[in-house]
């Protein structure tokens, strides 16, 4: 595995989430007390590997603080991401990023979070990957099986962006016994159901 | 890893450095396969693995080491790391996830030290068609530019660890059994060759090299244990175990570690706790045959 | 003494002959040296020189073995009129069977050896020195039962000519108990060949019960085939008398086991192609081809038609008495249950691989040659042991009376 000494892992940070969670529960703990996260009741503890470094743009405000910031919908001719192809049009920049403090991302009770803490604004939405990913049947986890667990976090593998894994090459088809050829063979002649019955476009 | 474990190989690694200087002149002679007369007979007599004791054992590494020093030049440390206690591996792959990459493929033959020339591999994706399981009109061999390709669906197979394995019941001198930790492996100083294990095998696991496997002395893996990814001699069956090297030492296995998507999920099975429970207690999963009774330790499932 | 007299005159008769014979033996021993250097070959490269591979991992070398086992057996079907039911005229020539039970036990072994990837360790198998797998794996089954076969077939013909080398009648009461199990041991070996392979559900061609009956019926058409016209040989060849009787009772034996074969073959057929299911998948295979490959297509219906032309010939009473057509019936009976029970039954239930794979298998060169040494070796095993056999019992090989007189 290549991990960039410079990438810290920032368990910290995830527990940083955690009290400002916390701390927003408490604050409005009048008018929806019970709106809360707290992660999962018995999942594991992990430890979520920093991406910060990794950002080019990254710190945001390096732009955006003189920038006016503008939550209108429209066509983006700046260096980012020119679609948004995710959510099917239903989210925009500020669904995700905190507006006012461009370093921070947000959740959807409007609770500043941090870049490496970005699991928790996508599981605003995503909640059952959100839960698979707390417990071990989503993501990814690194260089052992046994001891510490340390994941990656959401944004490794998808772009927030277009989150949709992009097509990759194979690595080469497997060879047969040293010596051996394979004969081309016929095609799999196996004809799927639906193409196998006759469909009536007549009304 | 226990502390013991480490202990005892840091000495038997001092004892080996010993021998190695005794034996530095002997090792340059080609006769005997490039071994020593005295290595050569001892070969031939060895013991099988579990009838050996620890200091046969011992030697056996120092051999098995000297063999691959004297054919490639690499110094390799042939270890012998014993099972994990209240461990029993277990596998999952996600097949939503996987998008028939052969990532894992590739990364387990240079982790195996498999020979390159007698091409084997021990992990096998299968294409599928959407809306069709049958293994029979898979397609083993396919190569388009990406994967993966729409209307098409993966399936890794590689050796399940069943826990009633019936290649462990076919081979006819016990050159193959399954370790507390439920990991099969084979004695590749014991097994004769006789392959009744590959017939046996309901998801073609086992592989046999029928050429003597050739490794670029550059690609290596040092890191290496008996009953697991030591270079193999010629004529004797081989198959995944779960890399015992890593696992055994709390790494994962080099097929999950390759995998780009985190389709893989191991861990142990005694454990109420790890992942691999989680995903049984919580997913739709599926083992592959199972039909045949085998109880494969290795679980498909979809989300 | 006396013993080591009789091997040496037995081993000397083996080597006396006329010229054709010693013909016989160089062509023989010509064929072995070509197969010895072939398989020479192979150890020196490994298994890689044969047309083997993971997918089709049993060849030829696998195919003839499970045939010769039949083989083997089927000689018990000399045993039982002889010793059971006391018929004369087959106990002259049972000790010929038992000898072509020797010949054909020790070519299924050298089959298997031949097939070893790691010849050099067979001394694993030696139970106390090595670790040897009884009773749960089928293969260390098949090993104790061919071990002890080839030992009561040579222990039994031992005794019997051993007496009659001494002119003494062979005590029946001391044998018929070795006989006894020589019977159900001949069964046992086939049958456990059988089960090595339908004890593999992973392999769902191989996988049926009716695999052991259909080994049995199967040995039992071609084994008499091949007693039928040996014996003929070694009547054109020596004075030894074999009546017409012995070959007209094997007959009969033989139209029985070849109809039954083939009544399994066709229970076969229907059970499979009736709802054609996974189980299916090597069989049509076999019949028809799968996915653009069918090399064994055409070899199984001709099997299939030499079995059917036989059982024709033999059903019918002038033509299966009838000396030529008889022996054609034989001919295309061993030739026929040979393709179907050899290359016929192994290699499909290797295609398709478990995973579905279709890969072929081709013999090489290497295989062939290697496997007709072997079949000239059993075959030269055959002719010295008969050799000796029929002098010992002609005799013509006795034991001088001054010998014995002194031996005492």
């Amino acid at each position: 595995m290549t991990m960039r000494t410079a990438i810290g892992l920032v368990g910290t940070g995830l527990l940083a989430a955690f009290s400002a969670l916390v701390a927003y529960a408490q604050d409005s703990s009048e008018p929806g007390g019970n709106l809360r996260f707290e992660g999962y009741p018995g999942a594991p503890e992990i430890q979520v590997v920093s991406r910060i470094d990794e950002l080019f743009f990254y710190p945001c405000d390096e732009c955006h603080a003189t920038m006016e910031p503008n939550p209108d919908i429209r066509e983006l001719d700046t260096f980012h991401d020119s679609e948004i192809d995710h959510g099917k049009g239903r989210i925009w920049c500020h669904s995700c990023h905190q507006l006012e403090d461009p370093n921070n991302l947000i959740t959807l009770l409007d609770e500043p979070v941090g870049i490496d803490d970005a699991h928790i604004v996508c599981g605003g939405c995503h909640a059952n990957r959100e839960k698979d990913w707390y417990f071990g049947a989503h993501g990814k986890r690194l260089v052992n099986w046994q001891g510490e667990r340390t994941v990656y976090n959401c944004t490794h593998c998808h772009n927030p962006h277009s989150p949709a894994i992009e097509p990759r090459a194979p690595k080469p088809a497997p060879p047969v016994r040293a010596g051996l050829e394979r004969e081309p063979g016929a095609e799999h002649e196996h004809t799927p159901i639906w193409e196998s019955h006759e469909v009536d476009d007549e009304p | 890893m226990s502390k013991a474990g480490d202990k005892f190989d840091q000495a038997r690694r001092n004892f080996l450095r010993g021998i190695g200087l005794g034996t530095a002149a002997a090792v340059a002679q080609p006769a005997w396969g490039g071994q020593t007369f005295q290595d050569a007979l001892a070969d031939f007599f060895q013991k099988d693995y579990r009838r050996m004791s620890k200091e046969e054992i011992d030697e056996a590494l120092g051999r098995i080491e000297r063999r691959v020093k004297a054919q490639y030049d690499v110094d390799i440390d042939c270890q012998n790391t014993p099972p994990q206690e209240n461990v029993v591996y277990g596998y999952a792959i996600n097949i939503s996830r996987c998008i028939g990459c052969r990532y894992c493929v590739h990364a387990c033959v240079k982790e195996n030290n498999l020979g390159r020339d007698s091409q084997v591999q021990y992990i096998r994706v299968l294409e599928l068609d959407q809306g069709n399981f049958n293994l029979e009109q898979s397609d083993h061999y396919y190569d388009p530019e990406k994967v993966p390709v729409e209307g098409k669906h993966y399936l890794p197979v590689q050796c399940m660890q069943c826990d009633d394995p019936p290649c462990v019941k076919a081979c006819p001198v016990e050159a193959t059994w399954m370790e507390p930790d439920g990991i099969v492996v084979v004695d590749y100083d014991w097994c004769i060759g006789c392959r009744y294990c590959m017939a046996a095998c309901p998801y073609w696991a086992r592989h046999f090299n029928w050429t003597t496997p050739e490794l670029p002395a550059k690609e290596i893996n040092t890191n290496c244990h008996y009953l697991g990814n030591r270079p193999r001699p010629r004529g004797v069956v081989e198959k995944c175990h779960f890399c015992i090297h890593r696992v055994r030492k709390g790494q994962q296995p080099a097929c999950m570690e390759a995998c780009p998507t985190g389709a893989r999920i191991f861990g142990n099975l005694l454990d109420p706790d790890s992942e691999i429970r989680y995903v049984l207690a919580n997913k739709q999963v599926f083992r592959l045959k199972e039909d045949l009774g085998t109880e494969p330790k290795f679980w498909y499932f979809s989300d | 003494m006396n013993v080591v007299r009789f091997i040496f005159d037995g081993i000397r008769e083996m080597f006396r002959g006329p010229r054709i014979y010693w013909i016989w033996l160089a062509v023989l021993t010509a064929i072995i040296a070509f197969g010895a250097w072939n398989y020479s070959l192979q150890l020196a490269d490994g298994l890689v020189v044969t047309g083997m591979s993971d997918q089709v991992s049993w060849g030829f070398y696998i195919s003839n073995f499970a045939f010769l086992v039949g083989i083997a057996a089927a000689a018990v079907l000399l045993v039982i009129p002889a010793y059971i039911f006391d018929r004369k005229d087959i106990k002259e020539v049972v000790l010929v069977g038992e000898g072509m039970a020797v010949a054909a036990v020790t070519m299924a072994i050298l089959f298997v050896i031949a097939d070893l990837g790691r010849p050099d360790r067979l001394w694993h198998m030696i139970p106390v020195l090595g670790r040897f797998n009884f009773p749960v794996s089928l293969l260390a089954w098949d090993v104790l039962v061919l071990t002890v076969y080839l030992l009561l077939n040579l222990a039994i013909p031992f005794y019997v000519l051993y007496s009659r080398y001494r002119g003494k009648q062979p005590n029946f009461r001391a044998y018929f108990p070795f006989v006894v199990i020589a019977m159900f041991w001949a069964i046992s070996i086939h049958t456990v060949t059988a089960f090595l392979f339908s004890a593999n559900p992973a392999r769902p061609f191989w996988h049926t019960a009716l695999l052991g009956p259909r080994f049995i019926a199967s040995a039992f058409a071609s084994g008499p085939a091949l007693i039928i016209i040996t014996l003929q040989i070694v009547r054109k060849t020596t004075s030894y008398k074999i009546s017409q009787s012995v070959i007209d009772t094997l007959a009969l034996i033989m139209t029985t086991a070849l109809q039954i074969n083939l009544f399994f073959v066709g229970a076969e057929l229907f059970t499979d192609f009736y709802n054609e299911g996974a189980h299916a998948a090597s069989i049509h295979y076999l019949f028809f081809g799968l996915g653009g490959f069918s090399s064994l297509r055409t070899w199984i219906w001709l099997a299939l038609a030499l079995n059917l032309i036989a059982v024709t010939i033999l059903m019918i009473h002038p033509t299966r008495r009838h000396p030529v057509l008889l022996n054609v019936a034989c001919i295309l009976t061993f030739v026929g249950i040979w393709i179907e029970k050899g290359m016929g039954l192994v290699i499909p239930g290797f295609v398709p691989t478990p995973l579905g794979e279709i890969f072929e298998y081709v013999p090489t060169s290497v295989e062939l040659a290697v496997a007709a040494g072997i079949w000239a070796f059993g075959v030269l095993v055959f002719t010295l042991l008969a050799k000796a056999v029929i002098a010992i019992e002609m005799g013509k090989v006795r034991q001088r009376e001054s010998e014995s007189a002194l031996s005492f």
